[in-house]
């Protein structure tokens, strides 16, 4: 569409300048003078060289950038890093995304076809990017006789539940957005809420199709929740401890994958139930239920839901490494730094002085990261798989399997862990 | 069942209705002769042969013998389900011939033969679908799988069956109020 | 409301146990038809299929077309299967007006025959894969068909809906190289559907999801008057093309599959087993083929018969076809019936519903190898 310019005069030009400098002014003064105030009587900044950082130590950092290292392992280690940026939010929505991409791409080749092709040069590779501007874009239709508040609430509180399992994952370590003595028992707390919150946003858009939904969710995931436990109560009787932290470094020398493969399945079974993947996908099964209790949000709503999706899925397979495959243990393949470099700069704080140690981490931590990385991807390709290889199962075989097979699958895991325990093979604090 | 080795001996000039008359002395297919003999011999004249071809045979029946007629080829002769039922109109002769497609699946040799049993019912030049005097006996139970076929006669044609548990409309719309639409009279729009 | 309603019409008073689903027209898991299913919890209690959604008439339109003009209509009611659906009526026609179809114009319909029997069952697969939810069983079946239509393209000149067999033959001859082309997209395609048996035929959801669901005992299936891959999953040896040969298949060497379970797994395997039946069949008939001779009779203007009946049937993706003329000395034929497998078939749906559950109606309902359009014409 074309806009026919008004033709340009001068006054107008010069009013609309001075307009725009009005308006800079009113909002620096109004809203960035108090915020300023907030800051600076707030918030604790650090000490650098004895002096309170303040802006013209910026104009030094631009000539000596060496000298800004400190600020930023300092930034690295606050809560703020953590949560948004590496072991929470962020490091797990890159994931997430990649994974989406990675699934649709996937599916296509398994299934002969192309998948995302048009969207970026190289194989459609901006095609999540689109996917979101497009679901930020669109209207958010809300039904009339629906429950409001809830169902406005009803995504937000499913993207909180996933950031907030995430943010019991251990990464690498010391690197937890919460390190909780009973992280485990947080863990199950958190899948408990899910339930809760499907059939919530189920029910209030008040139509027929979402509800049934909701309940076929809620009869699925209740279903699955036992066994998912009773299969890691293997692990906390070997370990003795419910810290997902002290877990991954029980594992230093074997993944507990290898003394308890049956509890590894039950799980791996149950997550899949969990986050409804085929051939548990009963909740959003297309063909019988249009989309299950998705149908009614659109807009960034749905883009919502599908992100504390796919953050689930990252969490579960996170979990999944952590528990049974060993976390972040790996043999380190890379050569270690030399000795200048590292010994003479890893002090933690700004308070003294460093020199140019560009290694804000250690190798340990950064080979721990991709081994991290590497076993996720892989728990995260197993799961991806069954998507095109299996059709949807029925209701009665669902709960058959989750009540009956795979509780009983659980204790005999069980059973396995006690025996490995009291004849004194194995136990916490390692193999005896 | 049938048994086939003791048919008849080849005969000439049997009653044929119709059929291109060539030959006089045309031999006809041994194996339906002796379908149509045996029906020929138990029911005499309640029956007509139509014709007599390889592998198909046309009986014409009256409506009042229909069922024995039935019960007769499905108990002695061996056809165990029917493949259709059709309905033709002919207003010229007052009349509706429906005519059952008879086949059988299991007896190798009479799985190619397909036996058309037609009567008539009378036809009415003001059809009351269901309420008129086009009546005909039902042959649900003789053969089970004619149940969706007569319904679909009795919506296209106004035949009514008795007997038939279920007269009701199954391919043309609930709120259909026009004649039936294969009788000749219904006309399609624009022809 | 009224209190009268219109014909046909009729209140029912609501159950509080038992709930009426439609599972409808517009509903993504029942095709063109509707089935008014009474539910009791989770089994359903009764069932009333309402086809006729899509129903034109083609009978009655064919009493006003002589017999070349009606072709293209009559092949509507299967687009994918068109040429089995001419099929009978083309053999009947040439009984009627008495011409007698060159070699070469059997063999190639014999070819044009098994190529469209194959569409249709690639096209029922990868909808049988959508009813139970799996993608996969989907994308293949509906990928791998592209090889055959792209041949019946190259035979005919159109994808589907081809109106290809007229009363003496076939419409044009196929084009130079189409052996060499034809035979080794078959054979690909048979490479390809063998790999079916292991994704779909052995996945374990599925034959869970299908074995022991929707059983029809062999007497029963003869008693209904089922056809088709209904009947051969109840262990009936019944083909149109062995048990009663037409055009060239008496001289090729035709295998008919037979189970005997006669559960929703058969009735899926067999149109599968007799697909790979087909590759031979079109095979064997490239092998056959006269090299040269026309492939159509000339037909005089205005065809017409004298006063004769005839039936002839002929085995399509849906079981046995069966076309019955009445004609009476005119170019227009005085009655034409198709009696099709579908519509004989449907029988069967209530009957085996009932009892079953609301979770097996996917699969046992579209097991019955029912195809809504051809049943309503």
């Amino acid at each position: 569409m074309s806009v026919i310019a008004p033709k340009f005069r001068v006054s107008e030009f010069l009013r609309s300048v001075l307009d725009n400098i009005f308006w800079i002014v009113v909002i620096l003064t109004l809203v960035g003078i108090p915020l300023l105030q907030i800051i600076l009587f707030y918030v604790p900044l650090p000490v650098y060289q004895g002096e309170l950082i303040n802006p013209f130590l910026t104009l030094t950092w631009i000539s000596h950038p060496e000298l800004a290292l400190p600020l930023v392992k300092a930034f690295l280690l606050t809560d703020m890093f953590r949560i948004m940026a590496f072991p929470g939010f962020g490091f797990a929505a890159l994931l997430a995304a990649g994974v989406i991409f990675v699934e649709r791409k996937m599916l296509a080749k398994l299934q002969l076809r192309v998948g995302p092709f048009y969207c970026g040069k190289i194989e459609g590779i901006l095609q999540l990017l689109g996917d979101g501007l497009k679901l930020i874009s669109k209207e958010i239709i809300i039904p009339a006789k629906a429950d409001k508040p809830i169902f406005i609430i009803a995504p937000l509180l499913f993207v909180g539940a996933a950031a907030a399992f995430v943010a019991l994952i251990p990464v690498a370590p010391g690197w937890v957005v919460a390190d909780v003595d009973l992280g485990l028992i947080g863990v199950f707390a958190v899948i408990g809420f899910f339930p809760i919150i499907t059939v919530l946003a189920s029910w209030s858009a008040n139509s027929k199709y979402p509800f049934i939904g909701g309940i076929r969710a809620l009869h699925q995931m209740v279903a699955f929740e036992i066994p998912l436990i009773l299969s890691l109560l293997g692990i906390v009787i070997l370990t003795g401890t419910l810290n997902l932290s002290e877990i991954v470094e029980s594992q230093t020398n074997f993944p507990w994958i290898v003394f308890l493969p049956i509890g590894a399945i039950v799980f791996f079974i149950g997550m899949l139930a969990e986050l409804e993947r085929i051939p548990f996908d009963l909740p959003e099964a297309e063909s019988e239920i249009v989309a299950g209790w998705l149908t009614e949000f659109s807009g960034m709503m749905y883009g919502l839901v599908q992100l504390g999706s796919y953050l689930k899925l990252y969490a579960f397979a996170a979990l999944f490494v952590v528990l049974f495959l060993g976390g972040w243990n790996g043999p380190v393949f890379w050569p270690p730094l030399e000795e200048t470099l590292i010994h003479e700069g890893e002090t933690i704080g700004p308070l003294t002085v460093q020199t140019p140690g560009l290694p804000i981490f250690s190798m340990e931590f950064f080979s721990g990261v991709i081994w991290f990385i590497l076993k996720t991807a892989a728990v995260i390709f197993f799961i991806l798989l069954p998507r095109g290889v299996f059709p949807r199962i029925r209701i009665d075989l669902l709960l058959d399997l989750g009540w009956l097979k795979l509780i009983g699958l659980a204790f005999v895991n069980i059973f396995i862990a006690l025996g490995l325990l009291y004849s004194g093979v194995i136990g916490p604090g390692g193999l005896m | 069942m049938s048994t086939d080795t003791e048919t008849q001996t080849s005969e000439t000039e049997a009653p044929e209705k119709k059929d291109v008359p060539a030959k006089p002395k045309e031999q006809l297919p041994e194996f339906e002769k002796g379908l149509t003999d045996k029906i020929v011999t138990k029911f005499r004249e309640k029956t007509q042969i139509a014709f007599v071809k390889p592998n198909r045979i046309q009986i014409n029946v009256k409506k009042e013998d229909i069922k024995d007629v039935a019960f007769f080829i499905r108990d002695d002769l061996g056809f165990d389900h029917a493949e259709s039922v059709t309905g033709v109109d002919h207003p010229d002769q007052k009349e509706i011939e429906v005519v059952y497609h008879l086949g059988n699946y299991t007896d190798p040799k009479l799985a190619k033969q397909i036996l058309a049993l037609s009567t008539r019912a009378p036809r009415e030049d003001n059809p009351n679908p269901g309420k008129d005097s086009t009546r005909l006996p039902s042959l649900r139970e003789v053969f089970y799988s004619v149940e969706f076929h007569e319904r679909e006669c009795f919506e296209m044609l106004g035949v009514y069956f008795d007997g038939h548990p279920d007269n009701r409309r199954l391919l043309l719309p609930e709120d259909w109020a026009d004649l039936p639409p294969l009788r000749k009279d219904f006309n399609i729009k624009g022809r | 409301m009224s209190a009268k309603l219109p014909p046909g019409l009729a209140l029912q008073k609501v159950d509080e146990r038992i709930m009426t689903l439609n599972v409808g027209p517009q509903h993504p898991g029942s095709g063109h038809m509707r089935l008014i299913i009474q539910v009791d919890g989770d089994y359903i209690v009764g069932c009333d299929p309402d086809p006729g959604y899509v129903h034109r008439g083609e009978e009655k339109m064919a009493e006003y077309r002589n017999y070349i003009t009606n072709i293209p209509h009559l092949e509507r009611p299967v687009i994918h299967d068109s040429c089995n659906i001419l099929y009978p009526y083309c053999l009947a026609t040439e009984e009627i007006v008495g011409i007698e179809v060159p070699e070469r114009a059997k063999y190639v319909r014999v070819i044009a025959s098994e190529l469209n029997r194959c569409v249709y069952t690639m096209y029922w697969l990868a909808i049988y894969g959508i009813f139970l939810g799996h993608s996969t069983m989907f994308m293949w079946p509906a990928g791998d068909r592209e090889l055959l239509i792209d041949l019946l393209e190259k035979m005919t000149g159109a994808r589907v809906t081809h109106a290809y067999f007229v009363p003496g033959g076939v419409r044009n001859d196929v084009p130079a190289n189409f052996e060499d082309v034809c035979l080794r997209q078959v054979n690909y395609f048979e490479k390809r559907i063998k790999e079916y048996a292991d994704i779909f035929y052995n996945n374990p959801i599925l034959i869970h999801r299908t074995e022991k669901a929707g059983i029809l005992s062999r007497e029963d299936a003869i008693r209904l008057g089922t056809t088709g891959s209904v009947l051969r999953a109840s262990g009936v040896d019944f083909d149109v093309r062995t048990k009663e040969p037409y055009d060239a298949y008496g001289e090729l060497d035709v295998h008919t599959n037979v189970l005997k379970e006669g559960d929703s797994l058969a009735r899926s395997k067999i149109p599968w087993m007799d697909m790979l039946e087909s590759c031979n069949i079109i095979r064997q008939a490239l092998e056959k083929m006269p090299k040269s001779g026309t492939v159509r009779t000339k037909l005089k203007p205005n065809p017409k018969g004298g006063d004769v009946s005839v039936y002839k049937r002929v085995e399509s993706g849906r079981g046995s076809l069966g076309c019955y003329i009445v004609s009476k000395s005119r170019p227009e034929p005085y009655r034409v019936k198709l009696s099709v497998g579908s519509f004989r078939n449907l029988i069967a749906i209530p009957y085996l519903l009932k009892g079953e559950k609301l979770g097996n109606m996917p699969a046992v309902y579209w097991s019955l190898n029912y195809w809504p359009v051809e049943a309503d014409r």
